[in-house]
């Protein structure tokens, strides 16, 4: 059911994700991107288990887990960024050139 | 020879005997580490620990590798043949160096925290199940169990903003590449019904590669691309080499590397062998454009970090050559030149550590002037470890490109091969200069002294020495990759024989 409208959706959240991830120049905006990104990804595989049987379902619950490890190793970098700079903003943290 | 059936709980154990041990291990660790984890003591308990970890899984993996089993029909989610054992020798050689050369730089840098080593052993397991990965499922996991513990180690040096900065544009990198690499997996499941890559093979042979097969494929060459920073997914690793710790640099170097371009060799050898045309010419722009950009930017380099960093986006390049010929020839020189790669970046990023302070950022040549006079010998390893990453004769680096060459060659397609030889000719003028600061310039006041501990002269020494016995004497690690690789013909068995 709604198998293309599904892949759409989901190819038209992943290019949110993206464009997000390149236009937009904080931090935590950029990291909540990148998990759009998965979960757009999630929904194909959802959409595509109909077809082709379980498969795809239980790769969803690995992307979540993924996701999750993720979410905290991150945030905790972050964190750690915002220690030395006091801002997660992309264009205060550039001391790496060269 | 004997069979064993990757369905049983036994059977898939003895199958991931290295990964289930060097996991235990690290788990051991961990344990340890949480009622000891305040002095330099306990952090240099915990290195020991996981040395013994990482013995025993080499342990494992000799058992693995002599007694010949063969998987009962498909094998589903690992490899059970030399191909895969080989990439884990080679992880697990890193890995070993890597916490040797640790030992003495935690204590150094004063990053006492000895979960340091349990990262280290569970990136080596996540680099072990990437590079052995038959369904696209496991290479996910495999890649995100690696990643997010290198995440975590480049930024360990809390105190540095340097080191903060690289783990902040690693991850967002990282989990970026890894979203594009996911969804290439969707739609390649999504267009074949199947994450196994002997049988994306299979189906994918039936006829021409669906449109959704294409695009999986190119979105997971995206993903692979920004994990062994090819150019032009390679801004990232500049950046994230110079702040991260040194040895760490070096793992991910190496480890990371190998551990990608193995999974990526296996994926296209195995799963997209009928696509050859297509992936082919994407493959080569990456790795022309790898060779030619990375090596060009390395020459303005003065910082010795950012200029290994360069040059390891130029040896992708030379790599993914090695993959694009497509042939168990090409297979087996990749699995080489990884190994020579490997050691030689080990050794050259070791004697960095000891060269500088404080994430050695400011090694440059004029910091190494001298030093052939002042540490004959410390000088003589890294003049070997240059003209390994040169390709110069008598070292494996030349073993490595000579085979490379070889598997071009025997394509019938020179040009690949002609752009090799003349950017590792530009690369000279990168590598070279090293060694004439080092002998022909005097010594200034500021000059490091360069103290190693003997865990670090012992891993200089071994991959040293093993990078010149086998420069002039590659007969046996040359039977090796080469019988290894056999097992990626490129030759996709039929439907039949697949579904039992």
């Amino acid at each position: 059911m709604l198998l293309g409208p599904a892949l759409a959706l989901s190819a038209i959240l992943f290019s949110i994700g993206v464009a997000g991830v390149l236009l937009r120049r904080n931090a935590i905006v950029l990291f909540m991107c990148i998990e759009l990104m998965l979960n757009a990804v999630n929904l194909s595989f959802v959409a595509l288990a109909q077809v082709h049987g379980l498969g795809g379902q239980i790769m969803v619950f690995f992307v979540m887990t993924v996701a999750a490890a993720e979410a905290a190793v991150g945030l905790a970098i972050i964190l750690a960024i915002f220690r030395h700079t006091q801002s997660v903003d992309l264009q205060n943290i550039n001391v790496l050139q060269g | 020879m004997q069979t064993i059936d990757l369905a049983t709980a036994g059977g898939a154990t003895l199958a991931l005997l290295p990964e289930v041990v060097l996991t235990g291990a690290a788990l051991v660790v961990l344990l340890v580490l949480s009622w000891r984890h305040t002095t330099a003591e306990d952090s240099r308990l915990a290195g020991y620990l996981s040395l013994g970890g990482v013995g025993l899984s080499a342990v494992a993996l000799a058992y693995l590798w002599t007694a010949d089993l063969q998987p009962l029909g498909l094998a589903h989610m690992i490899a059970v043949d030399t191909f895969r054992y080989a990439a884990v020798a080679i992880i697990l050689i890193a890995t070993a160096a890597t916490i040797l050369l640790s030992l003495q730089y935690v204590e150094r840098e004063r990053l006492l925290a000895p979960e340091y080593y349990c990262l280290i052993l569970l990136a080596a397991t996540g680099m072990m199940y990437l590079a052995g990965a038959t369904d696209l499922i496991v290479s996910f996991l495999g890649l995100e169990v690696m990643s997010v513990a290198v995440y975590v180690l480049v930024g360990f040096n809390r105190g540095s903003v340097f080191s903060a900065e690289a783990a902040l544009k690693y991850f967002l990198i990282g989990a970026f590449a890894s979203a594009f690499l996911l969804y290439g997996i969707a739609l390649i499941y999504g267009a074949t019904g199947t994450t196994n890559i002997m049988e994306i093979g299979a189906r994918l042979g039936q006829g021409n590669i669906p449109v959704l097969g294409a695009l999986g494929l190119g979105l997971l060459l995206i993903g692979f691309g920004f994990k062994v920073a090819a150019v032009p997914f390679h801004m990232w690793a500049p950046d994230v080499y110079d702040g991260a710790p040194t040895p760490i640099t070096g793992f991910m170097a190496t480890g990371v590397k190998a551990a990608g371009v193995i999974a990526l060799t296996r994926i296209l050898f195995d799963g997209f062998s009928h696509s050859i045309d297509l992936w082919q010419p994407v493959v080569a722009a990456l790795a022309i454009a790898s060779m030619v950009l990375g090596n060009l930017v390395a020459l303005s380099q003065r910082s010795l970090k950012r200029m290994l960093a360069y040059s390891s986006i130029a040896h992708a390049g030379y790599l993914l050559t090695a993959i694009w010929t497509g042939s168990s020839l090409g297979a087996g020189a990749t699995l080489l030149y990884i190994l020579a790669y490997v050691l030689t970046t080990l050794a050259t990023f070791g004697i960095l550590a000891a060269l500088g302070r404080g994430g050695e950022r400011d090694v440059t040549l004029d910091t190494i002037a001298g030093l052939g006079a002042r540490r004959p010998w410390l000088a003589f390893a890294l003049s070997a470890c240059m003209l390994s990453l040169l390709g110069f004769p008598g070292t494996l680096g030349f073993i490595g490109k000579w085979t490379i060459l070889m598997a071009i060659v025997n394509q019938a397609h020179a040009a690949l091969g002609i752009i090799l030889v003349l950017t590792s000719l530009v690369s000279a003028g990168y590598y070279l200069p090293v060694i004439m600061s080092m002998y022909m310039k005097p010594a200034s006041a500021t000059s490091p002294e360069g103290k190693m501990s003997g865990a670090g002269i012992a891993v200089i020494v071994v991959t040293v020495g093993l990078l010149l016995v086998f420069g002039f004497w590659p007969g046996p690690v040359l039977g090796i990759a080469t019988n290894s690789a056999r097992v990626l013909s490129g030759a996709v068995p039929s439907v039949n024989a697949l579904v039992r």
